[in-house]
């Protein structure tokens, strides 16, 4: 019979996502997509609003990956005002580092959230485990210490962000031009030392290497379907510095094929000259493409996967993470990783970069130093700011434009889940095919629906992220007479 | 049956490997609490991880059902407490949270909007129209010469005109406010409930920011 | 001349003609207000320092004490008629705090803490309000504007003595203005007095922005009651 398979909701991932896998009468797949049903409106209803509130109001777009959301806000005023990385007035050392600060600790925390509350259950218990089983609440009962150094582990990175921020979530740092305060001796030793309920640095460099065993011991024990499991092709898109290595607060975009070739490179402040967003019927969420190569060969892959793909090393003053990204690298032999489980180990990867990341800057005394703002010259004020970094979920991009009086008239949000939402469409067509395609519906079982949403879980979507925008069609009722001809319009 | 009406399965109805039974004994009598988020960031969700440690000790009395850190897509079973995030939006929102209203003793509005509608009730000064429009027909990324097309489908849910608070949609018990509120904050009023004394969250915890 | 009143069943002795908030803050116990300026004439606009006075519920910046005043203070009913004018505020105007230039130091969003404020009982009314940004250093964000008037009142030109703030129009079409002219003349003293004059976000000055960081906030270094107490606050 001919029916469709509805996962709803889509489980351990942020946001609202509902899955529609349609089967015909000779059990085999004929659609399989991704609908993203949560709108918001922010790129409406912050216009009006006075520029400096934007890193504010649009860090609440996002319950994760908030500081990446402040970050563009605040590079993009950057720009608006008349410093940075726009102009001819290179940033100050001390609110640079103070922002990296906080961008390396919520990509330390967001992904240890993601990979061990979302995805290393499915892992350690398998796709197919009893449901109630399949959840962090499961981990603390078949290994409490691992849980217990994963809460740690978050925690240091949450009141590393806190140092920055002033809160956990959703804090004020950013101003035009700098950040609000710097990183107290005090407080950078408690982040280095720990304390009572904190652990120390040199812990959190050791937790973050469980990640990696982890993905490891299970890669191991499965090789064989874990490679070949929605194995999608993607160009692989993020932010890189001159030496071609990726930096996840500024740096320009890169785009590599397969074979790790440059497809384009290009000043993220030009991406309305290369990108353009389709809208399809069935989702709030839009796909982005390379206009240059049309929608099909111009989706870009981004995330971590990407960014492994994509750099060639990292910094020469972290050194584990670098061994384990030659490990990854030597495995596919030069070509681009396109093995959609191989994203977690990229993720995990990530989790050790960014602890090795934060011991380079917690040991850099501009930290503490007082100079936090660059004040524009007089006539300085452009009106327009772009702000570009590399989320924990990929490239991450803001577009704002104010008047001289200070409120913002435009704001153009290109989300990283945004621009994986055809790569997940791939993914999630390529798990449907080879887990259901063929089967009966008793044959069916909820255990192979979960492998849909474990390609999902992948890419560790953020759905709040990706559906900022709002949408809501009028419903536009055309009377034709019998020769097709209009008549009358209604507009609901 | 015709042969032209498309049957819907849900995947949680299907048949799924089933819980270990002495597990599913300890579980089952523990106070039972499901969460779910509306229109909202998830954040107020991410907080209540923001308890830290304080969460194994929870979930010694406590036992999760449905919400999106498990797989359990539907309330299983009545449960004493709902926690609410993010105000209401669609009208898949309202049917949700009835049904939450409907399955759960007590529940909590937690953070500011599913108290007040928060930031994204921010979109209520302005017509809707006038918010899709930017999105989807005025957008600066939109495909040269393509038609316009605005989302509209079956098998996605309808927005309401403006953002509601939960509790102007159904009684709500309790909240916390906060954008969102600190995980202390959070663990205080459940901890409150859990061990049977009457709610307090104390001035010095409480925020709105 | 002092005078002997009742408050909350304490017997206080007080200076004649002193406010009630006053003489309640000098004897520990605390009034929030939100429209009253200590040492300035005060506006009785925003009522969320109602007390009973001898049975009648009155603005206790308003009333002076007089001798036998019997002032019902934190009564259980009086309490939750200024917690209820509090959440009648919040939910008039557009209170998004999230994002709000003035949180941690707006002494609304710190009276709403003090009364211990969860939700407004009230229907948030989402009403649309413009906003006025012409003048070149200050932002009137009219969600905000609790129609205090303190601005109305005290911000006076520096020359000339002329109101820079006014009202216009009636009921719930009324709303704050401000001279444009005037505004552009206001030094950037004055851009900052008005700016902390305002007991919540509405007059904006432009070049202040988020400049505090979160733990280093007005009212989170001591709380608004601490500083009635102390006699620091306004």
């Amino acid at each position: 019979m001919s029916r469709k398979l509805i996962i709803d909701p889509v489980s351990k991932i942020e946001g609202h996502g509902k899955v529609v896998v349609q089967m015909d009468d000779n059990n085999q797949v004929t659609d399989a997509k991704l609908h993203v049903v949560e709108f918001r409106g922010f790129e409406k209803f912050i216009q009006g609003h006075p520029y400096w509130e934007a890193p504010m109001l649009l860090q609440r777009i996002c319950g994760i990956c908030f500081v990446s959301h402040h970050l563009c806000g605040a590079k993009a005023l950057d720009d608006m005002v008349g410093v940075g990385y726009s102009t001819n007035t290179p940033m100050l050392p001390t609110p640079e580092k103070i922002r990296r600060l906080g961008h390396y600790a919520q990509q330390l925390q967001s992904h240890v959230t993601a990979y061990f509350y979302c995805i290393v259950p499915d892992m350690l218990f398998g796709m197919d485990a009893a449901p109630q089983q399949r959840n962090v609440v499961g981990l603390v009962e078949a290994d409490p210490e691992l849980v217990k150094r994963v809460v740690a582990l978050r925690k240091w990175g949450q009141e590393g962000i806190k140092s920055v921020l002033g809160k956990r979530m959703h804090g004020i740092s950013s101003v035009p031009g700098g950040v609000n305060q710097n990183l107290s001796q005090a407080a950078r030793d408690r982040l280095v030392n720990g304390d009572d309920g904190l652990i120390s640095l040199d812990q959190v460099l050791e937790y973050a290497q469980d990640g990696i065993k982890i993905f490891k011991d299970f890669h191991e024990k499965n090789r064989a379907e874990v490679d070949a499991f929605a194995e999608v092709p993607a160009l692989n898109m993020c932010l890189v510095n001159n030496k071609g290595n990726v930096d996840y607060y500024h740096g320009h975009m890169r785009i590599v094929d397969k074979d790790k070739n440059i497809v384009q490179e290009l000043d993220y402040h030009d991406y309305l000259d290369y990108f353009s967003e389709a809208t399809e019927d069935w989702s709030y969420m839009k796909f982005p493409f390379l206009k240059a190569l049309g929608r099909e060969s111009g989706s870009v892959r981004v995330g971590p996967l990407a960014r492994v793909n994509v750099t060639k090393a990292y910094e020469d003053n972290c050194p584990l993470a670098n061994a384990a990204l030659e490990e990854f690298h030597d495995y596919t032999k030069g070509k681009a990783n396109d093995m959609t489980l191989h994203t977690n180990w990229a993720r995990a990867i990530e989790i050790l970069h960014s602890a090795e990341q934060i011991k380079v800057l917690l040991n850099d005394p501009d930290l503490q130093k007082q100079q936090l703002v660059l004040t524009p010259a007089d006539n300085a004020w452009t009106g327009e700011g772009i702000g570009v970094v590399e989320a924990p979920r990929g490239t991450l991009l803001h577009h704002y434009r104010a008047s001289k009086e200070g409120n913002i008239t435009f704001a153009n949000l290109v989300v990283a889940t945004t621009q994986n939402n055809t790569v997940m469409n791939r993914t999630v067509r390529s798990v449907a095919d080879s887990y259901l395609g063929g089967k009966a519906q008793a044959e069916i079982t909820e255990g192979l629906m979960n492998a849909i949403e474990v390609g999902i879980r992948a890419y560790d979507p953020c759905l709040s992220c990706a559906t900022h925008a709002m949408g809501q069609m009028p419903l536009i009722i055309t009377v034709l007479d019998a020769n097709g001809k209009k008549i009358d319009e209604k507009i609901r | 049956m015709s042969e032209n009406t498309v049957t819907e399965i849900f995947s949680h109805e299907l048949p799924a490997t089933p819980w270990n039974p002495e597990k599913k004994a300890i579980e089952e009598a523990k106070i039972q609490v499901a969460m779910i988020g509306f229109c909202g960031c998830w954040g107020c969700h991410l907080s209540f991880l923001d308890m830290d440690e304080k969460l194994l000790g929870l979930l010694e009395k406590v036992t999760i059902t449905r919400s999106s850190f498990t797989d359990l897509k539907r309330i299983p079973h009545h449960c004493t407490i709902g926690f609410i995030e993010g105000g209401i939006a669609n009208d898949e929102n309202i049917e949700v949270l009835e049904h939450y209203r409907e399955n759960c003793d007590i529940l909590i509005s937690v953070g500011a909007c599913a108290v007040w509608g928060g930031v994204p009730a921010m979109r209520n000064v302005v017509p809707l129209e006038e918010c899709f429009r930017e999105a989807y027909i005025d957008s600066a990324t939109a495909v040269p010469g393509a038609e316009k097309t605005i989302p509209y489908h079956e098998d996605i849910p309808k927005i309401t005109t403006k953002v509601i608070p939960c509790h102007e949609v159904v009684k709500v018990d309790y909240f916390i406010p906060g954008c969102p509120p600190d995980g202390e904050a959070i663990f205080k009023v459940l901890d409150d409930l859990v061990n049977g004394r009457e709610v307090d969250l104390p001035s010095d915890i409480n925020r709105y920011d | 001349m002092t005078v002997k009143v009742t408050i909350d069943g304490q017997e206080i002795n007080a200076r004649a003609g002193e406010a009630i908030v006053d003489v309640a803050a000098d004897n520990g116990i605390y009034i929030p207000t939100l429209c009253y300026t200590k040492g300035k004439p005060c506006l009785g606009t925003c009522r969320t320092c109602s007390v009973k006075v001898n049975g009648r519920v009155m603005a206790a910046c308003t009333i002076p004490v007089s001798e036998g005043m019997e002032i019902d203070a934190n009564g259980a009913e009086i309490t939750d008629m200024r917690k209820a004018m509090v959440e009648l505020l919040f939910a008039e105007g557009n209170h998004n705090c999230p994002s709000c230039e003035k949180s941690g130091r707006c002494e609304l969003q710190a009276t709403g803490y003090e009364v211990e404020m969860m939700v407004s009982r009230f229907p948030y009314r989402f009403t649309p309000r413009e906003v006025d940004h012409a003048s070149k250093t200050i932002w009137l964000e009219r969600d905000r504007c609790i129609f205090c008037q303190r601005c109305v009142e005290f911000m006076r030109d520096n020359e000339t003595g002329q109101k820079i703030f006014s009202i216009s129009g009636r009921g719930t079409h009324a709303r704050i203005e401000i001279d444009t002219d005037l505004a552009n003349k206001m030094p950037a003293e004055q851009v900052r007095e008005a700016s902390d004059l305002c007991p919540v976000g509405c007059i904006i000055d432009k070049t202040q922005g988020f400049d505090d960081p979160i733990g280093k906030r007005k009212f989170e270094v001591k709380t608004i009651r601490e500083r009635v107490l102390e006699g620091t606050h306004r």
